[in-house]
């Protein structure tokens, strides 16, 4: 029995790992935080398996614990200190369609958001995954409304940080 | 068009960027120990509350009593003593029983603030077990202090010698001594929990305080 779960979670989790490692990538800046980050929200994620019933995605259901995990129950461990940041770990772009000032700009998105503080850079996270306002509401526990407001402001403030 | 939308965009293809986790990598990840402040905060209050129990257990114990305030109070201390044994009890019964309650109310699986909020909860209910003990103790040594002076002879003979021999001055400095000595162990303590909970709830709290500042 229990392994049935185990194997079912295993087998889930490899599937939607990317939504993840995009949470782990607007949270962290580094591939050992990277990973640090990747392997919590794995074991938080699975003492929660249990409960999880299947009335919503695996992905949805997932993402919720790992941002709750990176906003929440996460504390970086001192053991791994990074140099490396991401900019030499992975290519933003992996198909040849884009051309390499798109690439730049993409670039100097990413440094922008990781400068936003955990809970924009959630709200950040649940647009860029066309989640509408009531699910972010609900994610996060605010209303609304004032997650509206707080999505347009996150944009004006990138805006500034981009074209300063 | 909008910078984020341009992000958007490339966010949904950007799928093959990721180093891919395997499956026998995911087997040893949940095999592996959690490092989540809510493990860390279950071991510090169950430390919290073993370590004033045994500090109770040892500083009011019958022996101990007997001999540090000799027999003449023993029966006066032995009373004091029942009593706040019952009363201690009791609280650390609530108190274990609230934690608990809170404990177990911490899910992953719901809203962000709500999950912050039942942390904090938790960890309020155990700052509080801590004030009390604090504060049982000062009551405690006052108390004590009082029976001391008004029913042990010995002691009584002693105040009133240092009062003799010294003037009254010096009588209000040993006791000012032993309050000010006692203010200090109280500040130690604040300050001991105020760096534990600072390290290990400071991401958190202001986090916290970011989302409650949305829906103001």
């Amino acid at each position: 029995m229990s392994e049935n779960l185990e194997q079912s979670f295993v087998k889930q989790l490899k599937d939607n790992q990317n939504i993840i490692h995009k949470i782990c990538r607007l949270y962290t800046n580094g591939e050992d935080a990277h990973n640090d980050l990747f392997q919590e929200i794995t074991i938080q994620l699975w003492k929660a398996f249990p409960k999880f019933r299947g009335e919503s995605k695996f992905s949805t259901w997932a993402y919720r614990v790992a941002l709750n995990t990176a906003i929440t129950l996460y504390r970086k461990s001192t053991r791994s200190v990074n140099t490396v940041t991401y900019e030499g770990q992975f290519h933003f772009i992996s198909q040849e369609e884009y051309n390499h000032e798109e690439e730049e700009q993409l670039k100097l998105m990413y440094q922008a958001v990781q400068q936003l503080n955990d809970i924009e850079k959630a709200l950040v996270f649940l647009y860029l995954e066309d989640k509408d306002y009531n699910e972010i509401s609900e994610t996060l526990g605010i209303s609304e409304v004032n997650a509206r407001v707080k999505m347009n402001r996150i944009k004006g403030k990138l805006k500034k940080i981009l074209n300063p | 068009m909008e910078e984020l939308d341009l992000l958007k965009k490339a966010w949904k293809k950007d799928n093959y960027s990721f180093n891919q986790v395997t499956e026998n990598e995911i087997y040893s990840m949940i095999h592996k120990r959690s490092s989540s402040i809510v493990k860390w905060i279950l071991i510090i209050s169950i430390l919290e509350f073993v370590f004033w129990n045994i500090i109770s257990i040892l500083y009011l114990g019958d022996g101990y009593i007997r001999k540090k305030y000799g027999n003449e109070i023993f029966e006066y201390i032995k009373e004091i003593n029942t009593i706040y044994n019952i009363i201690n009890y009791t609280v650390v019964a609530v108190f274990i029983y609230l934690f608990y309650k809170n404990y177990k109310r911490i899910s992953t699986t719901t809203s962000t603030k709500q999950l912050m909020s039942d942390i904090l909860k938790t960890r309020k209910t155990v700052i509080y077990y801590v004030w009390f003990n604090i504060l049982f103790f000062v009551v405690g040594t006052l108390v004590i202090l009082y029976v001391q002076l008004n029913y042990d002879s010995k002691f009584a003979s002693l105040m009133q010698k240092i009062h003799d021999d010294t003037g009254y001055m010096t009588l209000c400095k040993s006791i000012g001594i032993i309050l000010g000595f006692m203010l200090l162990i109280v500040i130690a303590i604040w300050l001991f929990y105020k760096l534990i909970y600072g390290i290990l709830l400071g991401k958190l709290s202001k986090n916290y305080k970011e989302l409650q500042k949305i829906d103001l």
